[in-house]
């Protein structure tokens, strides 16, 4: 359920930098999930503060993408996420 | 219900004075066992010959006192074990089979345990041996080390080779007593098929090293002896014998699968307790290198392979 409109990382997960890429395990220690580059760029953005404007602007200035693509990705990740369970809205 | 806690005022400091006491050797841990009935200390001289390598006479950082009951045979012990769970209430514990309670106190570095007398039976096939020596190190290391261990305890077959050690993992069944049998003199020598303790690198600058302990498996550690480790070696088996790099996060994620839970007794913490996995699978797989082993069961290709490597 959306209920605001800024993520931030849920509080039942671990989660390290390997590499270019993000794990996040749940502290079930069963469920992993290894995020690419970009999801594991936009993951360490959803810290409570920004939204997914701020998300969207940061990933364009990186990656050299347009609003619209970087927005799509956004998106998508956050779905995923969301639906994983180690995202929420705040 | 067990009886209260009866541990001396400082376990830590006290010199063995009592006759039923082992004390064994884990890296930079002393872990002394006792009991006091007669039939628990025929159990405790069997671990005694077994373990023989790694006998200490040093203070002990934990102490474990081990009251057995004999209600069950092995079988029904098996049977009642299955999906057996431990609940924990202030410093008491108990399992959810009722084949084993017992309580701590981790001011006195602790634990009494009262349980079926074949969980400490190295003759039977569903003792806990290994399970309750992790449990005392980890526990101690809450202690001493600040739940910090300076190793972690390893599911996995060590293999030391030109003075250097190779780690082989993978679940059950994966091949890792398997290459413990098919490594004859001139291939290496079998640290342990079953566990090993996997240290930090120290302030000497040396890297990670292995080291054997007392744990049981079908190749339990003849002698004690420490190596630097080499390579990790993650198993699966295959029709040819081959191996090549997995990346990183492959590699922490199933390095960190195999790490023997450090959790101390009475711990609650998972997300603490997880952190400590994935700090050391992190630091161990960024410097060691890891490959996926797939291996045909053979001995010959498989040291040949392992050969290849060195060069």
């Amino acid at each position: 359920m959306i209920i605001g409109n800024r993520m931030v990382q849920a509080d039942n997960i671990i989660w390290r930098r390997i590499g270019d890429d993000v794990v996040i395990i749940k502290d079930d220690g069963l469920a992993t999930h290894v995020l690419n580059k970009t999801a594991a760029y936009i993951w360490e953005l959803c810290d409570g503060k920004r939204g997914i404007d701020d998300i969207t602007a940061s990933l364009c200035e990186r990656y050299d993408v347009s609003p619209e693509e970087a927005r799509a990705d956004i998106m998508e990740t956050i779905v995923n996420l969301t639906k994983a369970g180690v995202i929420k809205y705040i | 219900m067990t009886a209260p806690v009866g541990a001396p005022e400082d376990a830590r400091q006290e010199v063995s004075t009592i006759k039923n006491e082992i004390r064994l050797r884990l890296d930079g841990v002393n872990c002394s066992l006792r009991c006091r009935d007669a039939d628990d200390w025929k159990k405790l001289e069997k671990i005694e010959r077994l373990y023989h390598c790694f006998i200490t006479q040093e203070s002990a950082d934990i102490t474990v006192e081990l009251v057995g009951t004999n209600r069950l045979s092995p079988e029904a012990l098996n049977a009642a074990l299955a999906g057996n769970t431990f609940v924990h209430e202030k410093n008491i514990f108990r399992s959810t089979s009722q084949v084993v309670d017992g309580e701590y106190d981790l001011t006195r570095a602790y634990i009494k345990i009262t349980g079926e007398r074949n969980l400490i039976n190295p003759d039977v096939e569903c003792n806990h041996l290994n399970m309750l020596l992790s449990l005392a190190y980890y526990t101690a290391c809450k202690i001493k080390y600040n739940d910090r261990p300076p190793a972690m305890i390893i599911h996995s077959c060590g293999i030391m080779r030109s003075g250097q050690a190779l780690l082989f993992m993978g679940p059950s069944d994966a091949g890792k007593t398997t290459i413990a049998r098919l490594c004859g003199k001139k291939d290496g020598e079998v640290i342990n098929d079953e566990m090993l303790l996997v240290s930090r690198p120290g302030q000497d600058g040396k890297g990670f090293a292995v080291e054997s302990g007392p744990f049981l498996g079908k190749f339990p550690s003849k002698r004690s002896l420490k190596a630097p480790l080499h390579s990790i070696f993650l198993l699966k088996k295959g029709r040819k014998t081959g191996i090549h790099r997995v990346d990183r996060s492959e590699a922490y994620l199933k390095f960190m699968r195999q790490i023997i839970t450090p959790a101390y007794i009475g711990q609650k913490d998972k997300r603490a307790v997880l952190s400590l996995m994935s700090e050391f699978s992190d630091e161990i797989t960024r410097s060691v290198p890891v490959y996926e082993l797939e291996f045909n069961l053979d001995g010959r290709s498989l040291w040949r392979t392992l050969g290849e490597l060195d060069k």
